[in-house]
């Protein structure tokens, strides 16, 4: 299917693709499941704060401190519109990982008691289960896992109707980093809600192929990750509704989140002051901010359509390469630009650097998700990821690439 | 051993043909050939969680002994052809020297030897794993 966006223009903003590898050829990167690259947009707003107005936020009053400020809270501002909700229920943390484990450590610490059920899926970043398996450890909850459908690759949702059943919280993935399957979560939602539970949602692959509006899912808590979406490493956030936030207990402590500290005990500040402590990571949320004005151009579904297109074609060449299985199924229309793949004979090591000879970047690993590989019947697989850049010349190049490499080497 | 003690002098001639390929794919293709050609290999039967050198994106076991001349021996194993080829030349490398000179190697030579990907700072990073263990094991032998 053709695209709309303009190709040309938008890969002129990322001068990172024009680059020249060591060994001569051209990259094509194909990892943008682990990071995108960043629009110049973003690296100047970066640069400019360095340059023009480096200082801490919220601490002194002089110009460079209310410019930082303004140019943070700018940003939260920015982020949480872009998100669909309120910059109340923003909090920014390092990433999804720090996300997750301040609802594992901040809401569930608090909330849960022993016995109490937390329903996982296979299908779950392990961002999204070592939290939750040390709660356990802690507290003595209980910790379900929904197993994936084995045929078609997606979660299994009559296993979902019943691990929901008493439960208290449920902690999904969006959209899955290896299989690029996005979960219903519309769904999901709904039946959490019915029995009771909040829901975590893990959007660090969903935020940059999909509009996520906070509000009108009815989410509890979502964890996005900048650096997926065109933002810097090393910023992310927690969307917590309100009323959530409100049974949330700090698990970091320190300067900034308090309203007074004495020797005989301290207070604090209220809603997402509360969990922000520390030297705020300012540079980054500013780029953060840029990035989301700079997706703000775009339909965000002619990003997911032109995604979706590209992983199509992919799987689709591969899938005429001897030797080479696609998992899941990236054709469907709820794919979303992620394609895991192995070849029967050449290790997955072994094949991504073969491709990387020929400039593909692509990734390798269990991709922390070593439940989804263990279900699989894989220890790793080697994985393309597309974003807004990519072309499907690029695609076809890759696919002779690979052609080339397992004539050679299989 | 080259003074510095980078890589013994018989691994020279291997370095070589390396450093003759035509390109990357070239080395590669013979990288897969020594793979297939460990002087001494571990049995994958024999390949368990205490001899497992631990890297993200492929599976490598080594077990260090010393034969009858209180020589050096490297037996390895590996997924992954690229680490089982550097495997191999490393057991090509190492075998029958002492331990002691086997502590001060460095991995050079396979940087030399033009296989860049060997060297990366990566955890995940099966060669250099391998190869640090390969060295620490000798400094133990050497310590006892």
């Amino acid at each position: 299917m053709q695209t709309t966006l303009d190709l040309d223009s938008i890969r002129a903003e990322f001068p990172i693709l024009g680059r020249m590898l060591p060994n001569g050829k051209q990259l094509v990167y194909f990892d943008n499941a682990a990071t995108s690259q960043k629009p110049m947009c973003v690296i100047e707003a970066m640069s400019r704060y360095y340059k023009e107005y480096n200082s801490n936020a919220h601490r002194a009053n002089h110009t460079l401190a209310d410019e930082a400020t303004t140019a943070l809270e700018g940003a939260r501002n920015s982020i949480s519109r872009f998100f669909g909700t309120s910059p109340k229920q923003m909090i920014y943390t390092s990433g999804a990982t720090e996300a997750i484990n301040l609802v594992a450590y901040g809401w569930a610490r608090a909330n849960l008691s022993k016995d109490e059920v937390v329903v996982l899926t296979e299908m779950e970043h392990h961002a999204d289960i070592v939290p939750w398996q040390e709660l356990s450890k802690e507290k003595g909850i209980e910790v379900r896992y929904v197993p994936i459908d084995l045929h078609s690759f997606t979660l299994d949702m009559d296993a979902f109707e019943i691990a929901v059943q008493g439960a208290s919280l449920v902690c999904v993935v969006h959209t899955s980093n290896v299989l690029g399957i996005r979960n219903p979560i519309e769904r999901i939602v709904e039946l959490s809600h019915a029995s009771g539970a909040r829901v975590l949602v893990d959007c660090a692959q969903g935020a940059p192929h999909e509009l996520i509006n906070f509000d009108s899912s009815k989410i509890d808590f979502a964890a996005i990750s900048a650096h997926k979406m065109g933002g810097p490493t090393g910023i992310g956030c927690l969307l917590a509704k309100l009323d959530a936030m409100g049974q949330m207990r700090p698990f970091l402590t320190g300067g900034s989140m308090i309203k007074k500290v004495s020797t005989e005990g301290s207070t604090f500040q209220e809603g997402h002051a509360m969990f922000e402590t520390g030297t705020p990571r300012i540079a980054e949320a500013i780029g953060w901010g840029e990035a989301v004005e700079w997706l703000d151009q775009f339909d965000m579904s002619e990003i997911h359509s032109h995604v979706n297109s590209l992983a199509s074609l992919a799987a689709e060449r591969m899938g005429e390469i001897e030797g080479i299985t696609v998992f899941g199924d990236p054709t469907r229309n709820d794919s979303s630009g992620a394609v895991s793949f192995l070849h029967d004979s050449i290790q997955s090591q072994d094949l991504s650097l073969l491709l990387d000879e020929g400039g593909f970047a692509v990734r390798t690993g269990h991709h922390c998700a070593q439940p989804l590989m263990d279900a699989m019947g894989v220890p790793s697989t080697n994985r393309a990821s597309f974003w807004i850049y990519n072309t499907p010349e690029e695609v076809h190049s890759f696919t002779r690439h690979l052609y080339e490499v397992v004539s050679r080497f299989s | 051993m080259r003074e510095g003690g980078d890589w013994p002098d018989h691994l020279d001639s291997i370095v070589t043909e390396f450093s003759e390929c035509f390109d990357s794919m070239e080395r590669y293709e013979l990288l897969f050939q020594y793979a297939n050609s460990h002087p001494s290999p571990l049995p994958q039967e024999d390949w368990n969680e205490e001899n497992q050198v631990h890297g993200c994106q492929s599976r490598a076991h080594i077990e260090c002994s010393l034969d009858e001349k209180g020589g050096f021996i490297l037996s390895g194993g590996a997924d992954a052809q690229i680490v089982q080829g550097l495997m191999a030349i490393t057991s090509i490398a190492v075998n029958g020297m002492q331990p002691k000179e086997v502590g001060k190697m460095e991995p050079h030579f396979a940087d030399a030897m033009g296989i860049r990907s060997a060297l990366t700072p990566s955890r995940a990073n099966g060669f250099l794993n391998m190869f640090n263990r390969v060295r620490d094991e000798a400094i133990k032998m050497e310590a006892n």
